[in-house]
């Protein structure tokens, strides 16, 4: 295995340790206001943007697991008619299009919350804005990271976990 | 130039370039030569994931992972084999029902051919179906139940064409029914053609049955319950929805462990960020339609060319079936839905009832050939080549399209319970 495959292993280890610790946050934060909303005619002021930002998130962190497991929704059909050579040639031009476009949402992301940063609004509890819009660029980045070595194992004939095969899965 | 970079996304999508990444590079291109910055699409796709409706999507979506991972699915199946198992063709009516009440819950992403096409084939074959009508059978409903709440697509619309969430819950239910009992006829009438087997109507099977998923059955009320007296927003539903499956089926049945959570959450969160991303790129994208006026200059490119409002049904229909059939329903909705609303508007069309005509479009779509998503999935769990199951599908396709006319030409079925 690869330095970038541990590195990538560890990394998707993480990041489903974080949606599932941000999804169960979501779930309690938003049983609790509907309790305190219903029981005691009140909520908590911060949890509803908090809960906001989870979903921010948690979604931004599932596409970057979803560019790991080859579980974005494509509608590939010129593969179809492909196998082996041609295939992975298909594969690695594709997976290039999807690395060079995601670095430059990954650039429109960093200038998105450098704005951000610079016009200094905060949100709950006096947090500055552009702490929980952070994920966006990072997420990008690491899908530009995957789908990069994605391209390059497809050439060089290694197994990466989004395989063709997927197709379907979603959608 | 424009139609350029659209030829060279829609070839970029044939070669396998995810689909959120075809329309973000579009946007980046399209933001780029009018000189806007592209933080700006950004900007947009921020704006839509901290949408407070949006909760919604995670937590149903996990709800239903939840179901599908747990002793559920064959809960179901008993209780309606001991219901209507005495019933000719009782059988392809639970796959029916089972695969709708399935779809509904996970969101229609394939899942339930997957999960529940290999426990429903081998009992319709040893029930003595033909193999060509199980497998036609199976493979349309993979999409059956879209119209059911709380499914993704139905959630995915409103925020799409802004419309309101419980009142597309309300309006998909006749409609869906629809879809069930015409199929439900269908497959009845057939097994009564060719005489097959069925079981007798016992009373304790129904009772044990009942007992068995007591928990489960007031899930619809869970679901819809608050929504429908207005008592609980469609994302406060969904929180209750999340926190009594979770009881259900981690403390209650202990189906699913507490060390097995992450994992599932997981697994749904992927669906989820790959749906949430798409849906945030084409913000981006559709914004800069309507800046440019696009669904303006098409509104005014139908006028000339289509006066009835009939016609553009018609036209619709044509359209989307062939859209559901390639593009697959999140990304049709995505990009389709800004397009063609503020059109359809224009001919009088109720927005929630557009909305109903928009999805069962899809679903029934997504198993025509050549392209249908549910033709290759089923192959895939089958093991069937994808030609066999063109064929199979074809007398299905044609009972849903038949209800299809009805669901686009009575907008009443759509829209009485609302009233």
């Amino acid at each position: 295995m690869s330095k970038w495959q541990k590195w990538d292993e560890n990394l998707g280890r993480i990041e489903k340790f974080l949606v599932a610790a941000m999804l169960s946050a979501m779930i309690l934060l938003a049983f609790l206001q509907i309790l305190l909303r219903n029981a005691f005619s009140t909520g908590v002021s911060w949890a509803d943007p908090l809960v906001r930002y989870l979903v921010l998130w948690v979604g931004f962190i599932g596409a970057s697991l979803a560019g790991k497991e080859g579980k974005h929704i494509t509608i590939e059909v010129f593969s179809r008619w492909f196998d082996g050579r041609g295939r992975r040639y298909l594969k690695a031009i594709s997976r290039l299009i999807s690395a060079l476009i995601c670095g430059l949402m990954t650039f429109a992301g960093w200038t998105f919350v450098q704005n951000e940063a610079q016009m200094g609004n905060t949100t709950f509890l006096e947090i500055p804005v552009w702490i929980p819009q952070v994920i966006i660029p990072v997420s990008f980045a690491l899908m530009t990271l995957r789908f990069g070595f994605s391209a390059f194992a497809a050439l060089a004939m290694m197994d990466y976990p989004d395989n063709y095969s997927e197709h379907g899965k979603h959608s | 130039m424009i139609l350029l970079a659209v030829l060279a996304a829609v070839f970029f999508m044939l070669i396998g370039v995810p689909v959120f990444v075809v329309i973000c590079g579009l946007a980046v291109y399209l933001f780029f030569i009018s000189g806007i910055d592209l933080s700006a699409i950004i900007i947009e796709m921020h704006r839509m994931a901290t949408t407070p409706v949006l909760v919604a999507i995670p937590l149903f979506t996990f709800a239903g992972y939840l179901l599908s991972e747990s002793g559920a699915p064959k809960r179901l199946i008993r209780l309606s084999n001991a219901v209507l198992g005495w019933l000719p063709g009782g059988l392809a009516v639970i796959a029916l029902i089972s695969c709708a009440v399935f779809t509904a819950l996970t969101g229609a992403t394939g899942l339930t051919i997957i999960a529940l096409g290999g426990i429903l084939l081998p009992a319709m074959t040893r029930g003595k179906y033909p193999e060509i009508f199980s497998l036609g059978l199976l493979t349309t409903s993979g999409t059956l139940g879209l119209l059911f709440p709380p499914s993704l697509p139905l959630i995915i619309y409103a925020i799409v064409a802004k419309v309101r969430i419980d009142h597309l819950f309300i309006a998909g239910i006749i409609p869906g029914i629809l879809l069930v009992v015409l199929l439900s006829v269908f497959s009845i009438s057939r097994a009564v053609q060719k005489n097959m087997p069925k079981t007798r109507f016992q009373i304790s099977e129904v009772a044990g049955a009942v007992r068995e998923g007591l928990w489960e059955l007031p899930l619809p009320l869970v679901v819809l319950g608050g929504i429908y007296s207005g008592k609980f927003a469609v994302s406060e539903a969904a929180a209750i929805t999340a926190v009594y499956v979770l009881i259900v089926e981690v403390i209650v049945y202990r189906d699913i462990g507490w060390k097995d959570l992450p994992e599932i959450m997981k697994k749904s969160m992927v669906l989820v960020g790959a749906v949430l991303i798409i849906l945030g790129a084409a913000m981006g994208l559709t914004n800069y339609l309507i800046d440019a006026e696009i669904p303006i200059q098409m509104l005014e490119f139908f006028k000339r060319h289509i006066e009835s409002r009939i016609l553009f049904l018609i036209v619709l229909n044509l359209f989307l079936l062939a859209v559901g059939c390639t593009m697959g329903i999140f990304s049709a909705l995505v990009v389709v839905v800004p397009l063609l609303s503020p059109i359809a508007q224009a001919y009088g069309i109720d927005p929630i009832h557009l909305g109903i005509i928009f999805l069962a479009n899809l679903e029934i779509g997504a198993s025509i050939p050549p392209l249908g998503i549910n033709l290759f999935i089923a192959s895939i769990r089958f093991e069937r080549p994808v030609l066999r199951l063109y064929l199979a599908s074809l007398p299905f396709i044609a009972i849903l399209l038949a209800a299809l006319v009805l669901i686009t030409y009575i907008p009443w079925l759509s829209l009485v319970l609302l009233k």
